[in-house]
């Protein structure tokens, strides 16, 4: 009878729990250095309604979502069992997706035609500006770190670096740091685009490198602490970066072809557009990139690197390439943040950022390219709906705290994302295979 | 079918793990268009032989040398194994590594891609010379395919397929880099008899077909002695012996070392 | 030209005065930072990863310590033999505490990847995810900004060398750090437990086989490790203050002594934290205070480029 309820169930039963007064910390009320108790209590005893049905206290509610998480893992499980089959399905399926071709052109059709009609349907001013700065620069953030993370399988945490110095080199190319332009006079922002790119890679070369010659998870600390050094230096160096006021006088993309004349000042809609243009072209472009030589070889390195060597493939090369491409995607978010905004300073461009990013990435899935979109619009949609109108308790510094947990968990329930790619799927269930 | 033509030379070679000899002074050639296999018990020294020979491991004494056609001939330790392998060498894993993750026809393709370019911009945008190239490796692909009897299994995952599928599979990767010389790591290792008689033949036909020179290691007696045209024996990381297989079968000291030891284990 | 060169005499000038100075205060620092760093060349050792999260144990135990403090010693001016007790008590607190986060960090963040085989990539993002969440779960639960802990002692110089003032705080330092890289030398060298850290960190497999248990040894390599991180939190806190921010700089540095001393290499992690202290506080001759930060990481990115073995080489699994 006592092995009937088996450890097991106590175990599993235990770990929902665990997992349930973590989440009643983290909703919780916050508490203070001089009273380092009175988060976790209020947390613990303050009231609060379960479901709507009564008012009580909060470690009651809790646990009875641990309950009712416990049950549905319960049942979950029982399907499970034939998990094992799907998994069988992922090794079997081949990339064979040209037959449904129409089904897919019809489905990105209505999807752009949704993206091109959406500043008409969401007139709210927050959220027209959120639409271009904190989802549209950020989907195309995330799409350029997922070349690196999710293509090449290579961890990048000073993303926001080149970012950075994207958007440095525009406010130098358009003549608005104290370090005198370019060329002697300020230029219109468009040849922003290809300095800052080129300015961004060549960073990354030289960064990665060296750092890409040895385990891969020094890169991870090294393009950490340069991400840093970045903000250091944006931040000191007052003479050419203006120090920690930056630039506030970056003008807006404009246009002059012979009497035709355009500026992307107005509101965020035509920035909105721009974006958006310079969007598909990524995708596009990414996606060919995927399904090129170049993504292939890159899959390969991943997973052996020893047999990848064997065909005549120089891994660092394909590594650097890798890391070169996204440096450049994130300077060229450098370029539309600082020309949209107008002004570009040091404190912008924090760890968090990076951090920010990669969570994107992960949350649609590494290597996914539909994947990194949905993720990165849903999330940052979900971002901006807290700081647009938070909810009882929840301060802005407390979105990090969630990044974080959603980072462990992903990694330990679902590593390859929500719309997994379909490589990436099948070299988790391998490995797992493996494990059993 | 050999010529008398050199195609690697191994001279002295000596390969340490800090205290630990690995390879012991050994020296061996191969000529054009050979097949020869290299023999021994487990932990004589074979497959740091083959490491050593695809540039993987650093000898710390010592020369390789692969004799080329056109070109002088390449020193092939301390070169990187992405160079040595464009050079010409290419070989298969003990225990098979393909790239799981990724079809049949996209591991056969992997290999007979250009690697020499970057070629990201082209990529990214289908560029004219992007779309030559796979339509070159996508035909190139599909002749090794053919050729190594895996066409109906092209568009499975190579992680699906069977350990006999797998090792032809391994082989045409291999071949797809166009290479001089292959050496096959224990390709028989797993395989039931049918596909062991399969392998033989395949093996046999590179050579013959391909003009590809063929270095093998491998612990199936019947193949290697039916397969093999010469043999080199490793004992302890040293060259015992050398010879055709009917000198070897003779060969009092193969027979005390390595024949007899594994005899009296009932192995082999 | 000549004035580049007076530019660098007259820094070197300082240097040379400011000597014994600069010593002792970047050999404090360079205690501090072996002892991080240790922790990083454990985990290293037994699970070839970076513990990202190993800021948020050295940031775990300085929070814990201050607390005590705070109520220990309050608004007194301990003296003589209540110092010592009470900086034992720190140094015990921090520890602790250290060692039980490291230990929820490995059986959060690590050991389900483990079990599931997951890829070395999977490990990293999960190890940032964690550190990512305890600092800011504490920035939650404590504030977000920084308060200075309750001295449990009067810092004044003790005496001179060469004309520098030793202060109290860098011989405790000394002392306290001193002993404890003593004692996990000792500990891995010949204790069971320290054979058996060796043989998982040597071979994993064979370890198992010769019935080491792999998920105890790990959970304890992670514990011993966190222990002297959040002892060193406690030291730090004390003279820095703490904030839910204060582990990523000085584990950045600490990273960098493990790699400069050779990842792996128990030694090696403390030799390369006096160095990187000792450099460190040698730079503030030439730089301006605000660039001090980037003396680590460039010394990171040379030792990278230069001898990525580190100065004593990665001598994983043989003793220390």
């Amino acid at each position: 009878m006592k092995s009937l309820l088996t450890n097991k169930w106590l175990k599993s039963f235990g770990i929902t729990a665990t997992l349930m007064v973590i989440i009643c910390f983290m909703t919780g009320p916050s508490g203070s250095n001089t009273d380092p108790v009175a988060g976790f209590s209020g947390s613990l005893f303050n009231s609060a309604p379960f479901l709507g049905l009564f008012i009580t206290r909060r470690w009651v509610v809790f646990l009875l979502f641990a309950l009712i998480a416990f049950v549905v893992q319960q049942g979950w499980q029982a399907y499970g069992r034939q998990v094992k089959v799907r998994y069988a399905k992922v090794m079997a399926t081949p990339r064979e997706l040209k037959s449904k071709r129409p089904v897919r052109l019809g489905t990105y059709g209505a999807l752009l035609l949704l993206a091109l009609l959406l500043p008409h349907l969401v007139t709210d001013p927050f959220w027209q500006v959120a639409m271009v700065q904190q989802i549209a620069v950020y989907v195309l953030l995330a799409l350029g770190l997922n070349v690196v993370v999710g293509f090449a399988g290579l961890l990048d945490l000073g993303f926001v670096a080149f970012y950075a110095i994207g958007a440095y080199a525009t406010a130098w190319v358009v003549g608005s740091l104290p370090l005198p332009p370019l060329f002697g006079h300020a230029l219109n922002n468009f040849w922003a685009i290809p300095i800052a790119i080129l300015i961004a890679m060549a960073a990354g070369i030289i960064l990665g490198t060296p750092t890409l010659r040895l385990r891969g998870d020094y890169l991870a600390i090294v393009t950490l602490g340069f991400g840093e050094i970045i903000t250091l230096f944006a931040n000191n160096l007052n003479g050419i970066t203006g120090g920690p006021q930056g630039s506030r006088i970056i003008p807006h993309f404009h246009l002059s072809l012979g009497p035709l004349k355009y500026v992307w000042g107005n509101g965020p809609i035509p920035y909105y557009y721009l974006i958006l243009g310079f969007l598909i072209l990524f995708l596009v472009g990414f996606s060919f990139l995927e399904h090129s030589r170049v993504g292939r070889t890159w899959t390969a390195i991943r997973e052996d690197e020893v047999a990848a060597e064997s065909l005549g493939i120089n891994p660092l090369k394909y590594k650097v390439m890798a890391f070169a491409i996204g440096a450049a995607s994130a300077g060229f978010s450098g370029v539309m943040t600082a020309s949209q905004q107008n002004f570009v300073f040091p404190t912008t461009f924090s760890l968090f950022f990076s951090i920010n990013i990669l969570v994107l990435v992960i949350f649609g899935g590494l290597g996914s390219i539909r994947g990194v979109v949905f993720g990165a619009i849903v999330v940052q949609t979900i971002t901006m709906y807290l700081l647009h109108s938070p909810p009882s308790g929840y301060q802005p510094a407390d979105l990090y705290m969630y990044i974080g947990a959603m980072l462990v968990g992903m990694m330990i329930f679902r590593p390859a994302g929500l719309l997994p790619a379909t490589r990436r799927k099948r070299e988790i269930v391998q490995l797992r295979e493996e494990a059993q | 079918m050999s010529s008398n033509e050199l195609l690697l030379s191994v001279e002295d070679v000596t390969l340490r793990f800090g205290g630990v000899v690995s390879l012991n002074k050994v020296s061996m050639n191969q000529r054009r268009g050979e097949i020869l296999a290299v023999i021994g018990p487990n932990g004589a020294g074979k497959t740091s032989l083959f490491n050593s020979l695809t540039g993987v491991y650093q000898p710390q004494e010592g020369t390789i040398l692969l004799h080329r056609i056109d070109q002088p001939a390449l020193s092939v330790i301390g070169q990187k194994a992405h160079r040595v392998a464009k050079a010409g060498v290419a070989r298969t894993f003990q225990a098979s590594r393909m790239f799981g993750a990724l079809t049949a026809f996209e591991n056969v393709k992997i290999g007979a891609e250009d690697h020499s370019g970057l070629g990201f911009v082209g990529a990214m945008f289908k560029g004219p010379r992007t779309r030559r190239g796979e339509r070159a490796s996508d035909a190139r692909t599909y002749e090794l395919l053919e050729f190594v009897g895996l066409t109906k299994q092209a568009n499975t995952v190579s992680a699906s397929l069977s350990y006999g599928d797998r090792r032809r599979l391994e082989i045409a990767r291999g071949l797809a880099t166009n290479p001089t010389v292959l050496l096959l790591d224990e390709p028989a290792a797993g395989t039931n008899p049918s596909e062991k008689v399969e392998l033989t033949e395949l093996i046999r036909k590179v050579r013959d077909d391909m003009g590809v020179s063929i270095l093998l290691i491998e612990h199936d007696m019947k193949l290697v002695m039916s397969l093999a045209e010469r043999l080199y024996v490793l004992n302890f990381g040293a060259v015992i012996a050398e010879g055709t297989p009917d000198e070897i079968r003779a060969n009092p000291a193969v027979v005390e070392a390595y024949l007899g030891s594994s005899a009296t284990k009932g192995k082999n | 030209m000549g004035g580049f060169i007076h530019y660098f005499s007259s820094h070197f000038q300082t240097l040379g005065q400011e000597f014994w100075p600069l010593l002792v205060g970047g050999l404090a620092n360079g205690f501090l930072y072996g002892m991080v760093a240790v922790g990083y060349t454990l985990v290293y050792g037994v699970l070839r990863l970076i513990n990202f999260a190993h800021s948020e144990v050295f940031m775990a135990g300085g929070f814990a310590s201050f607390f005590v403090m705070q109520h220990l010693v309050g608004t007194s001016s301990p003296n003589g033999i209540s110092s010592v007790l009470y900086i034992l008590i720190g140094i015990l607190v921090g520890g602790l505490t250290g060692s039980l986060i490291a230990m929820a960090i490995e059986r959060v963040a690590y050991r389900p990847l483990r079990k599931r085989n997951s890829p070395k990539l999977a490990y990293l993002i999960s190890a940032i995810g964690a550190s990512y969440f305890l600092f800011n779960f504490a920035g939650k639960e404590f504030g977000r900004y920084s308060v200075s802990m309750a001295q449990p002692y009067t810092n004044h110089p003790l005496f001179t060398i060469f004309g520098a003032g030793v202060q109290m705080y860098d011989i405790i330092i000394f002392i306290a750090g001193a002993l404890m890289l003593f004692g996990l030398d000792r500990l891995v060298t010949l204790t069971k437990l320290g054979r058996s850290i060796r043989a998982v960190a040597q071979d994993a497999e064979t370890a198992s086989l010769m019935g080491v248990n792999i998920d105890r040894t790990i959970a304890l390599t992670f514990m011993i490790g966190g222990a002297l991180g959040g002892a060193a939190g406690f030291l730090y806190g004390m003279n820095v203050g703490v904030v839910y921010t204060m582990g990523f700089t000085p584990a950045l540095k600490a990273f960098t002594a493990a790699v400069l001393g050779g990842i792996g290499n128990l030694r090696g992690a403390v030799l390369g934290g006096l160095i990187l202290g000792t450099m460190e506080s040698f730079s503030v001759a030439f730089l301006a205070p605000s660039y001090i930060d980037v003396t680590a990481f460039g010394i990171l990115v040379l030792v990278l480029l230069v001898r990525p073995t580190g100065i004593m080489g990665e001598r994983l699994g043989r003793s220390a």
